[in-house]
């Protein structure tokens, strides 16, 4: 049985004669929690918007839980949770009403009943019957979560989760991620620019510049490899040398 | 079957309730049903004007010793009176049918709700089905309540009470006006999920109201010799229908291009078909209901063909979810 959750071959995205994603061909196993690292405008978002079928390649493959993401894409939606970089959701609507909106949506079966176990699991019940228009940014970013996850989706991906936190919400919503991929089997695929986020999170990081993967490797053999975090930082920069030499 | 039904049900039912919060489109509906009440005060004065002219007439022919049973009574239609009604839901209707078509893709790209929608297993007609069946929901509701609203005001002012006939009359101009708010709606609905920006939608849709609500009509109006003259300038002139048909002959090109001006107005359709029916325009008033229809059958075509090619503008084009997505 194929145990890729996330299949990329030759994985092409151009606007006109700039190439945003070039050539990609990336595997991402079931159960990983990978990180996808690269700088502002590297292609990470187009990456993920493509493997959530809300983009279409201009050419190359690309398969979630073995459906094509361009062929499939009704049966690849299927597997897919999807949290944006910033979740925008109904602000008139309590949290449940939005919940129940998605839930719908995805054919989950027992909404309120799955409704009540997300939030649960999320630690955040209380928040059920309030208008998300009053939420902060963290709470808004856990709703966002649990629209996500509602269908218990094979696959989450997840763009920049943290951006805009405060460091609470940051290590929140670090713990959910973890406790989703432990608890669930869910696989993470995470895009972030943060190198500590990748080394506490993830099992596996793949480095993207201007489009091209750089960089593919278990966390586990880059730390036996690098160390420390700060190591972590130096391969990233040393994999990134055009965008390096850019910033000094 | 319910794997199909439920997310379109899902979607309508959310922009049912998102529209009843939607401070704008009440205000709109609001205004419609306030200015129609105007408007059917307004007619109402000015037929009680005329019902005292006439009396003071006989009065004064009795007074000189004259039989006054040669002047006929003045024959009264009520749902004369729902001429300005008519043209209200004619501006009125056609900008509440864009703003919510409007609202219905833009509340999402503002929100940018949409990529978690489109990454839901739907396709993309269940999506726009969903918005398209909630726009007629609350277009339907809306001018439901306003021709009750106006119907009963008739009924009020005039002191008569509709026939079965007049209420069927009414339920076929309702009809005509769901088609053709709709029509507006799809144009909302169409500009606002395609413009790169949205305010340029806003725009471009009103460009298109102004054109055929407004301007084409009142060309076509303006160019029609009839309408210069109170009464039409041939029953003025006393010119027989023969004479008239044989005149009009040697105007042919520019009465093609008077009424092609006009036939490119869904307005004009509206007008035609529902100033008919309701015995508006005097040709038409207390004649049977079936020959009228069957004349102005062409009118209720062409409402309905631009609704439908609308919509099948909407549903064939593939939508950008990555453009809608970052508005």
């Amino acid at each position: 049985m194929n145990t890729y959750v996330v299949e990329t071959r030759q994985l092409t995205k151009r606007y006109g004669e700039h190439a945003a994603v070039k050539n990609l061909s990336l595997n991402v196993e079931r159960g990983e929690v990978f990180g996808f690292l690269g700088h502002n405008g590297a292609g990470k978002t187009t990456t993920i918007h493509m493997l959530t079928t809300l983009l279409k390649p201009t050419s190359g493959t690309a398969l979630v839980c073995g459906k094509s993401v361009t062929e499939q894409s009704l049966e690849a939606r299927r597997h897919i949770g999807y949290v944006p970089e910033n979740v925008r959701l109904y602000d008139t609507m309590t949290a449940r009403a939005n919940l129940l909106f998605f839930a719908r949506l995805s054919g989950v079966e027992y909404p309120d009943r799955r409704i009540d176990e997300t939030l649960d699991f999320l630690e955040c019940r209380d928040l059920a019957p309030r208008l998300v228009g009053s939420f902060s940014k963290g709470l808004r970013q856990r709703i966002g979560l649990a629209q996500a996850i509602l269908h218990r989706p094979d696959v989450l991906f997840l763009d920049e989760p943290t951006s805009g936190l405060d460091p609470m919400g940051i290590k929140t919503l670090r713990d959910l991620i973890v406790r989703l991929n432990r608890e669930f089997g869910t696989t993470i695929f995470m895009n972030t620019h943060l190198i500590s986020e990748i080394s506490r999170t993830c099992t596996s990081i793949g480095v993207l510049n201007q489009g091209e993967l750089v960089f593919r490797d278990t966390i586990e053999k880059v730390t036996e490899r690098y160390g420390s975090e700060s190591s972590l930082e130096e391969l990233y920069l040393s994999v990134t040398p055009v965008q390096a030499k850019g910033a000094a | 079957m319910r794997n199909l039904v439920q997310p379109v049900l899902t979607i309508a039912v959310k922009d049912i309730r998102d529209a009843l919060k939607d401070r704008f489109i009440i205000l709109m509906t609001a205004f419609l049903l306030l200015a129609s009440l105007v408007a059917l005060a307004v007619a109402a004065i000015a037929l009680k004007v005329d019902v005292a002219t006439y009396a003071e007439a006989k009065a004064g022919l009795i007074a000189l010793g004259k039989d006054a049973s040669t002047i006929p009574d003045p024959a009264f239609y009520p749902l004369k009176l729902l001429r300005g009604f008519v043209e209200h839901v004619e501006i009125i209707g056609a900008i509440i049918g864009i703003l919510i078509g409007y609202r219905a893709a833009a509340s999402e790209r503002g929100r940018q709700t949409l990529a978690l929608i489109v990454t839901r297993p739907i396709s993309q007609w269940q999506f726009l089905a969903g918005k398209v069946l909630a726009g007629t929901a609350i277009i339907s509701s809306g001018l439901i309540l306003a021709f009750v609203i106006a119907g009963i005001a008739v009924i009020a002012i005039s002191g008569i009470v509709l026939n079965p006939e007049d209420i069927g009359r009414l339920a076929i101009v309702m009809s005509a006006a769901g088609l053709y708010a709709l029509a507006f709606f799809l144009l909302g609905f169409v500009t606002a999920l395609w413009a790169k920006k949205l305010p340029n939608a806003l725009l471009l849709a009103f460009t298109v109201w102004l054109s055929f609500v407004l301007i084409a009509p009142q060309i076509g109006d303006t160019l029609d010799p009839d309408n210069q003259v109170a009464g039409g300038v041939f029953k003025q002139l006393q010119i027989a229908k023969p004479q008239q048909v044989e005149i009009l002959q040697s105007f042919s090109t520019y009465e093609t291009i008077r009424n092609g001006i006009e036939v490119a107005s869904p307005t004009k359709h509206f007008e035609r078909l529902s100033f008919a029916v309701l015995g508006i325009k005097d040709t038409y008033a207390g004649q049977p209901l079936m020959p009228i229809l069957a004349e102005k059958t062409s009118d209720m075509i062409w409402l309905l063909a631009i609704a439908l090619a609308l919509a099948l503008l909407l549903f064939a084009r593939r939508l950008d979810p990555n453009r809608l997505s970052k508005e």
